[in-house]
């Protein structure tokens, strides 16, 4: 520490006897870079100030008293100074393990949210889901059973970031406890809307929609607890339709029942389940329309599903200038045979 | 965007005029003067959207919130002067089932 | 030989008496111009908290030695509400009263030891040491 000192003062004494000696802007450029040097070495504001003195009063011979004495009222200012640039050093650091525990607890997010893909030759299925932070208050589930049943949802918590990632683990462990509702969309939802009703913030609720395509009879099924419509595109008559449904949003009342829906899928149909941060999206400015996005899934239709997610995704997130406002989740799945 | 909150205290009834925008920046300043008005027992509470031209989720949480206190103190919460847009939102998420809801048409009556 | 000094804050007079107090013995004791600012700092906040908070109180200005090591010791105490939650307090960025800002986490920056000893409704006491190098 001392000599560390010792060469500090070598080192400022060289640099400001020669920018007095030709004032050049070599010198100043020195300066620059010796302040990174002194930044390394913790040396705050106020001794820099000292240093800057004690170096002075040896160069400067006979410095009248006042030059010395007016030192003393900024050495005084620069301790505040000098407090501030600590303490936000040790914010950093705070934020550092924040950073840290927020990424170890996106991970075991992640973990939360199916990994296998679908591997049915019935059903050609996609889905994307990106947080907004780096925690998610978005889920989505897909599982098939032994009859080539498949079930997907889309589940959209309000807010974003941590205590909406809190919720939305909650629907998943709800869901997991829910296996014999798979097949019943309506009462699936009746179930969850309990337990979130029971577990959730006041001005908190959950957007949700389910519905499982059903191999037998060709027709997907489901229901919605107040969720933003999805679509469903007819390869037929090239035409999209909202797959409406009524029903409250998770967690506001006790004992909400919720209607099933169903509509059929003909060969090539796909139905297409969004979260709210798709239909947010602001690009300059103005909410993109519904009817803007069905032209990008249009464009992309040819493409296998997982493709058309995430084109879309790529073209929303460019539009935007790569900063997402809400968490983003949008989900296909597609009857192939 | 901001939030305008202007109060009208009676002894039945409490109206709060609303103009702006309700959403994640203003929830909570909005959230700070409805609770407390729901929290009265036996009152009505009535909230003039005519203002209004945007609500975000959050801002729809403020008012499932304002609804959820008013039914413990025994009151009751009604939202009017609601535009299309608005409107639309609380059709969507089926509180329009659950909210005494009058749209822009029906204001006079407050 | 104990050098003790007391000081009564009950206004910013009180408060400029214990930094010149201060600054006196930090000079005696043999800390250089920047522990000097950085103690008489440290004073100006623990007198500042008990003027805006407790109203009124003392600062009492001593010498401390300890295993060879010479120091100053400076000890606030205060008849006020007490601090409710001192973890808080002692977070970065919690209190921004105005003044320097520093707040107590400040003073513990400026120091070398630092104790708060509180109790709601009884009152406060804070003992912060620097040490000479």
């Amino acid at each position: 520490m001392e000599d560390t000192q010792l060469s500090m003062y070598q080192l400022y004494k060289e640099m400001l006897t020669k920018y007095l000696d030709n004032k050049s802007e070599h010198a100043l450029y020195h300066a620059q870079q010796f302040s990174k040097q002194m930044m390394e070495k913790d040396m705050s504001p106020e001794e820099t100030v000292s240093l800057h003195m004690s170096v002075f009063q040896e160069i400067a011979e006979d410095l009248s008293e006042e030059v010395v004495d007016s030192f003393d009222i900024l050495l005084e200012v620069m301790i505040g100074y000098g407090l501030a640039y600590r303490e936000h050093q040790s914010l950093r650091d705070k934020q550092r393990q924040l950073d840290s525990e927020l990424t170890v607890a996106a991970r075991m997010q992640k973990s939360l949210l199916p990994s296998e893909k679908i591997a049915l030759d019935s059903v050609d299925f996609g889905v994307i889901s990106v947080p907004a932070g780096k925690m998610s208050g978005d889920y989505y589930h897909y599982a098939h059973d032994e009859h080539k049943n498949v079930g997907v949802a889309v589940a959209d918590v309000i807010g974003k970031g941590i205590p909406a990632a809190m919720s939305m683990s909650m629907i998943k462990y709800a869901m997991d406890t829910l296996p014999e509702q798979r097949l019943q969309p309506g009462a699936l939802l009746e179930n969850l809307n309990r337990v979130v009703e029971r577990n959730i913030d006041d001005d908190m609720f959950i957007t949700m929609m389910y519905g499982f395509y059903d191999p037998r009879n060709y027709r997907f099924n489901y229901a919605s607890a107040g969720h933003e419509p999805g679509f469903i595109y007819h390869e037929e008559s090239d035409k999209f339709e909202n797959l409406d449904g009524r029903g409250l949003v998770l967690g506001v009342s006790k004992n909400v029942t919720y209607r099933d829906y169903e509509v059929a899928m003909n060969v090539g149909d796909f139905v297409v389940l969004l979260s709210d941060g798709v239909t947010e999206c602001r690009v300059d400015g103005e909410f993109i329309e519904r009817d803007q996005i069905i032209q990008m899934i249009r464009d992309y239709k040819h493409m296998p599903a997982q493709k058309i997610v995430d084109r879309i995704f790529y073209d929303l997130e460019r539009a935007q200038e790569f900063q997402l406002r809400d968490d983003f989740t949008l989900l296909i799945l597609r009857r192939k045979v | 965007m901001n939030l305008d909150i202007q109060l009208q205290e009676g002894p039945q009834r409490n109206v709060v005029l609303l103009s702006g925008e309700v959403d994640v920046y203003t929830a909570s300043k909005l959230k700070e003067t409805l609770n407390p008005l729901a929290e009265q027992e036996n009152k009505e509470l009535v909230v003039d959207l005519s203002g209004i031209n945007y609500i975000d989720s959050t801002g729809l949480g403020i008012f499932i919130g304002a609804l959820k206190a008013t039914e413990k103190s025994n009151s009751t919460l009604k939202l009017i002067g609601l535009n299309e847009r608005v409107k639309k939102l609380f059709e969507i998420t089926g509180l329009n089932e659950v909210i005494d809801i009058q749209a822009n048409d029906a204001r006079e009556e407050a | 030989m104990q050098v003790q000094t007391h000081v009564d804050i009950h206004s910013e007079w009180g408060i400029v008496a214990a930094r010149q107090a201060g600054r006196k013995l930090a000079r005696e004791i043999g800390f250089g111009s920047v522990d000097q600012a950085r103690i008489t700092t440290a004073i100006s906040e623990l007198a500042r908290n008990i003027y805006l908070y407790a109203n009124k109180g003392q600062i009492q200005i001593e010498e401390a030695t300890s295993a060879g090591k010479r120091g100053i010791k400076i000890i606030a105490t205060d008849q006020g509400p007490g601090i409710k939650e001192i973890r808080r307090v002692m977070e970065d960025g919690f209190t921004t009263s105005g003044g320097l800002g520093a707040g107590l986490p400040g003073v513990k920056r400026l120091m070398d030891d630092f104790d708060i000893d509180s109790e709601l409704k009884v009152g406060t006491t804070i003992t912060a040491i620097k040490w000479l190098r």
